[in-house]
């Protein structure tokens, strides 16, 4: 304390001569010490661990469970199970607080509880102040012990999971970040899994009410309190409150190996709606138990560790080509990590971006670092340290996380002490033992016509598919009479196309109704379909004026007036879909169809043929036995506003013969029973 | 008393609830009162020191009064850059010889006006631009040759200083980081010498940065073109309306000449508040003020904005139809921060939103599944002039934007036909209480906390005092509040919407 007065008076007394101080001129005094809470630990006999930390800055108690459990036990067809049930654990309650009990208790309170469970672990969580925590812990072991799982609560998870999935890929680094890992580990490893519409249809209420009861048991559960109480009096409250809860047996977390094998390879997602490409590369990475990694720490901060890594440096404050730029080598406890490097950058930049991260990781390897480099280093770390014991929570949670992750509680200090003795040599030998440069897997999330031919340089550019799987069809797969099938084929063929006419297109003038949300909206028009070429002209009359629509080649255009706009690639493919799907299309080229007999169906009065035609998603025909003309057809379809599939049905009347062509004048679509769109035919002409 | 009658003893929970409301505003007031330490430099800088030694670290915060609303038209995100430039170094830190560096980047910046100047004429001579933009080429890479590059952060992360970053608003632009507590001087040293000796080094490469921070927040990202698209068509006349990163024009446009006018009008000591908390001597902080910023010139007092929205005459909506999954945003315009009307808009969004028991959660989100999320709060995009209360909304995937809308709309309605209850508006109360209590236990968040309070109302007590407004608004004011501006003719509708739709 005297050395500090001596130095701030004579600080004071050099203020007018010395025009502004030098920052390395400063002396420090010394840091005050760090007072290391003291950690109760007691252990309960149905297995669970407490450790108490007493903070009496604030009347606030929180508590916060730890459970051995995650994602990566759930098989695969149920992916999504672990991380609902946890959503489903706090959102339904439990079967003494109801949800909207539970609710009303936590808010008029300024209460919070939470649950969650994770890909490798779980948990739950509550924050109060301190003179409600007697009321509310009970509610807490019960949301715990004896979570409700009300069917409701499962239904609402079930839809905002799946609306979750439905928004994806609106985020570029969010496809990025998935993408890339399905590179590292394979799109079917347990490290990539994704929850699907799918698995979120697989999981029931059981499920989760299994999955709860096997995996929060005390011998899982690991308790970290912190707070504003007395521990002699806390220790007595806690052993009551978690008594009770079961023992079970512990859970066995078991990680599959991964199996890398380098490769090069450039890989791009088109996401034509941004300016920017969201660039990551790199190969699997490493373990946390290596004897190299805290010589990886400091070789990771000297490349990509924030505004003084080279990364940052070059990218970003030489070359302004990013913004965000960053990498390290990756190092996870219980599987291999990965290398990664990524940037944002814009379009026109993307090549010279990878190249000029690529070449900072080369100059790593190839010439060794300064030590002024090594020392800044190190200085950084080991002056920072300090924040790492700036709160109790803070403290407490570094021990429970190395408990739960089989970590010494010294493991923080072998990595400080193996910081401090790593050398320039280190750096540089773990530079080019872990990282290869020349073996690096890069993925472009960007612009497709805007990127152009950049990233040709880089190798064959494998485009993805990232388009969200939609779930199997709901309709039975039964298999069918083949041979009839083809008979009956025949039949509804000749009845449609007189055989011996040749068939290229059909031209029909009439009506179409639509039912929108708007209600009935009718257009008349002129369509041509050329059923050889798949291709579709339509000139419709509407409110607005003449459109019209053009599907050939397989790209459409729609056109207003003197305006083009080019139609969305899934609406062609649509377009497409109901051509290929039509009774015309089929009876022209019956060769190039597999149909089925699926047996006779009676409806109203009439027992009609089932004729199923397999294509990607089959269509089925019901034909008039009589005249073997369809009367009805239904096909399955997704539909993404839904999130499911829906059936649609379309019903054919007024058959007229025109030419040798047999067609139906009206037609009613209905989806889901409800009616989509009808249409009528005032006249039609064959090969116009 | 022994004896009780039930109603008397519900009079005097109720009595009860009030006093320790208004009890734990003045214990907490009263605790603070203890631990903080403001003083002002006669320049008109102001410091608040709040005192927590629990840790031996700080925290620091340096609150300009300066934002996007500041900027002059053509120079729109000319906020924002500033503050990265404020990361470039000093005389001595950041280059090996200011003296020619400085020449080099003069020159640069004339080059740079005269080529900016040639290619807005109407008929642009591209031989007189080439000329222009390889001198300004030559400049740029003779000052390159004098940069030490982030030697600035570098000094403070190699001190051990943590959370080192800054943000510009609409409202305003801050500084902040943390450092181990002895080292409380640099800060000192530093923050006073790169607010006296602004060198706007690598300014046209930093421009480039600050445009792919465009591009990765707006251009391509769907959140950040709505939130852009509709501040642009709910504001007419206010700067509100303008995006605080900047029109890739303005970015452009831009230049050091302009950069320094900025920096000339805004970063004056009047227009500044510093708060410190953490394990240190206020006695010692107020030494170190006094010697590194009292020579920091006083200037003139920062201009005014003094344009107002006019009142708006009609609903106001649009679509962006694009790639990605549809989100609504709804606004009304509301009052600033000082209107008295503020804190009851401020309670509304919170009832109506906030927790699993809220209106709109309880309805759209629980029971007819109309919303993914929804939330509605007071104060957007700032909250020193007069802003909006904003509904935003993401509809659930089988779900109209249309009928979620109207549903939004039925509980506004609502809320106008009294619908509110006692109990609604206590449990509000409740959670702000406890919201303010939770955020008292972090360095940053109370010196940020402090000095941005102090800076927006005049004084840190604010942050306790609120509580006394906030208790005085009653159900009849949140009436009032709906029924006065959640109108049609005061709102603002924006979505993206799916193309194919």
């Amino acid at each position: 304390m005297k050395r500090l007065t001596i130095f701030l008076f004579i600080a004071l007394f050099a203020l007018p001569i010395m025009a502004q101080k030098r920052y390395d001129e400063i002396e420090y005094p010394e840091l005050n010490p760090i007072n290391m809470p003291e950690i109760e630990e007691f252990n309960l006999d149905n297995g669970i661990k407490f450790y108490l930390v007493e903070d009496k800055e604030l009347p606030l108690i929180n508590v916060r469970v730890t459970v051995k459990t995650g994602g990566l036990l759930v098989p695969a067809n149920k992916t999504g199970l672990a991380s609902m049930t946890g959503q489903v654990m706090r959102e339904g309650g439990s079967e003494n607080y109801p949800a909207d009990q539970l609710n009303t208790l936590l808010e008029d309170n300024a209460a919070f509880m939470s649950t969650f469970i994770g890909f490798g672990s779980g948990g739950a969580s509550m924050n109060v102040l301190k003179e409600d925590f007697e009321t509310l812990l009970p509610a807490f072991v019960d949301l715990l012990q004896n979570p409700a799982f009300p069917q409701e609560k499962i239904d609402l998870a079930k839809t905002q999971t799946k609306s979750g999935i439905s928004r994806r890929n609106d985020d570029q680094q969010q496809i990025a970040g998935r993408e890339f890992q399905n590179l590292i580990y394979g799109d079917n490893s347990v490290y990539t899994r994704q929850t699907e519409y799918e698995t979120v249809d697989n999981i029931t209420r059981e499920d989760m009410i299994e999955f709860h009861k096997n995996h929060f048991v005390g011998s899982n559960m690991t308790v970290g309190i912190v707070g504003d109480f007395d521990t002699d009096d806390m220790k007595r409250k806690l052993r009551e409150a978690f008594g009770s809860l079961p023992t079970g047996s512990p859970t066995n977390l078991l990680y599959p190996e991964v199996d890398y094998e380098f490769e090069t390879t450039i890989n791009l997602v088109d996401k034509p709606d941004v300016n920017q490409s969201y660039v990551t590369m790199g190969h699997i990475g490493g373990l946390r138990e290596n004897p190299d990694y805290p010589a990886i720490q400091v070789m990771n901060q000297i490349l990509g560790g924030g505004f003084s890594s080279r990364l940052f440096q070059e990218v970003r404050t030489n070359l302004g080509l990013a913004y965000s730029v960053g990498g390290s080598y990756g190092s996870n406890i219980n599987y291999p990590g990965t290398f990664r490097l990524t940037t944002m950058t814009s379009s026109s930049q993307t090549a010279e971006a990878i190249d000029a991260i690529l070449a900072e990781v080369k100059k790593l390897q190839e010439e060794p670092i300064t030590e002024k480099e090594l020392q800044d280093t190190k200085d950084r770390f080991l002056n920072s340290l300090v924040f790492r014991y700036d709160s109790k929570s803070q403290i407490l949670n570094e021990r429970i996380n190395n408990e739960y992750n089989g970590l010494s509680q010294d493991a923080f200090d072998e990595l400080v002490e193996g910081i401090k003795a790593t050398t320039i040599e280190d750096v540089q030998r773990v530079a080019r033992e872990y990282m290869k440069p020349e073996q690096v897997q890069i993925l472009v999330v960007g612009n497709k016509a805007e990127i152009g031919d950049q990233l040709n340089k880089y190798g064959n550019v494998n485009e993805l598919d990232i388009t969200i799987p939609q779930p199997a069809s709901d309709e039975p797969q039964e298999a069918g009479d083949a041979a009839q099938g083809q008979e009956w084929l025949k039949k509804m063929a000749e009845a449609v196309v007189e055989p011996g006419t040749d068939v290229e297109s059909i031209t029909t003038v009439g009506d179409q109704t639509i039912n929108s949300p708007m209600g009935e909206i009718s257009v008349s028009g002129t369509v041509t379909i050329n059923f050889k070429e798949n291709s579709q002209n339509a000139v419709l009359n509407t409110p607005q004026g003449k459109i019209t629509i053009n599907v050939a080649d397989g790209k459409g255009t729609q056109k207003l007036g003197s305006q083009e706009f080019p139609m969305p690639p899934a609406q062609v493919q649509q377009v497409q879909n109901e051509i290929k799907r039509s009774y015309m299309s089929i009876a022209i080229d019956r060769s190039a169809v597999d149909a089925e007999y699926m047996g006779t169906e009676t409806i109203g009065d009439t027992e009609y043929v089932k004729l199923k035609i397999n294509f990607e998603s089959p269509v089925t025909y019901y034909l008039d036995p009589a005249t073997s003309l369809p009367m009805m057809s239904t096909y399955s379809q997704f539909n993404p506003q839904a999130g499911g599939n829906q059936t649609v049905k379309t019903e054919y009347s007024d058959w007229t013969t025109v030419d040798g062509v047999t067609y139906a004048f009206v037609t009613t679509t209905y989806a889901d029973d409800e009616k989509a769109s009808s249409s009528s035919t005032e006249s039609l002409e064959v090969n116009k | 008393m022994k004896y009780t009658t039930r109603s008397t003893a519900i009079l005097l929970l109720m009595l009860g609830f009030l006093f320790s409301f208004s009890g734990v505003q003045a214990q907490y007031l009263e605790e603070f009162e203890e631990k903080v330490t403001e003083f002002t430099l006669d320049n008109g800088l102001h410091f608040i020191i709040i005192e927590r030694h629990d840790a031996p670290v700080a925290s620091f915060y340096t609150h300009v009064n300066v934002g996007g609303v500041n900027e002059p038209v053509g120079n729109t995100g000319i906020a924002h850059i500033f503050e990265h430039m404020a990361f470039k170094g000093t005389h001595y830190i950041g280059t090996t010889n200011w003296e020619e560096e400085k020449v080099a980047i003069d020159n640069m910046d004339q080059a740079y006006q005269n080529w900016l100047r040639e290619s807005y004429k109407t008929d642009p001579d591209s031989a007189l631009m080439e000329q222009y933009w390889d001198e300004f080429q030559k400049y740029q890479e003779e000052s390159k040759q004098y940069v030490v590059n982030n030697e600035f952060s570098q000094i403070i992360q190699q001190n051990g200083g943590t959370g080192l970053n800054a943000s510009t608003g609409a409202d305003f632009t801050n500084y902040f980081y943390s450092l181990p507590s002895n080292r409380a001087e640099l800060w000192f040293n530093l923050e006073a010498d790169r607010f006296k000796n602004p060198t706007y080094r690598e300014f046209y490469v930093e421009k480039e940065v600050v445009r792919e921070e465009r591009n990765m927040r707006t251009e391509s990202n769907p959140i950040g073109r709505l939130i852009e698209e509709f501040l642009a068509v709910a504001y007419t006349a206010h700067p509100y309306g303008r995006p605080v990163v900047g029109w890739n024009s303005d970015i452009t446009a831009t230049t050091i000449a302009d950069a320094k006018d900025f920096y000339e009008k805004f970063y004056v000591p009047s227009n500044i508040t510093i708060g410190i908390a953490g394990d240190v001597d206020p006695d010692q902080m107020k030494e170190f003020a006094e010697m590194y910023f009292g020579d920091l010139r006083e200037g003139e007092p920062a201009p005014i904005v003094t344009t107002k929205e006019p009142e708006q005459r009609g609903e106001r909506r649009f679509t962006i139809e694009g790639n990605s999954q549809p989100i609504m945003l709804i606004g009304y315009h509301g009052v600033a921060e000082s209107h008295e009307d503020f804190e009851a808009l401020n309670l509304l969004g919170n009832i109506i939103s906030n927790g699993r028991t809220s209106r709109l959660y309880k309805k759209l989100v629980e029971e007819d599944q109309l919303a993914l999320q929804v939330g509605a709060f007071n104060g957007f995009p700032g909250s020193k002039y007069s802003s909006m209360f904003l509904t935003l909304a993401v509809p659930n995937m089988n779900v109209e934007l249309d009928t979620l809308e109207q549903s939004i709309y039925t509980e506004i309605e609502s809320v106008k036909e009294g619908v509110l209850t006692q109990e609604e508006l206590d449990r509000a109360r409740t959670n702000i209480r406890a919201g303010i209590i939770r955020g008292l236990n972090n360095n940053t968040g109370l010196a940020s906390n402090f000095a941005s309070t102090h800076n927006n109302q005049g004084d840190w007590r604010e942050v306790f005092l609120r509580l006394d407004r906030i208790n005085e608004v009653t159900l009849e004011d949140l009436q009032r509040v709906a029924r006065e501006y959640l109108t049609k003719d005061n709102r603002t509708v924006g979505a993206t919407v799916r193309a194919e739709s």
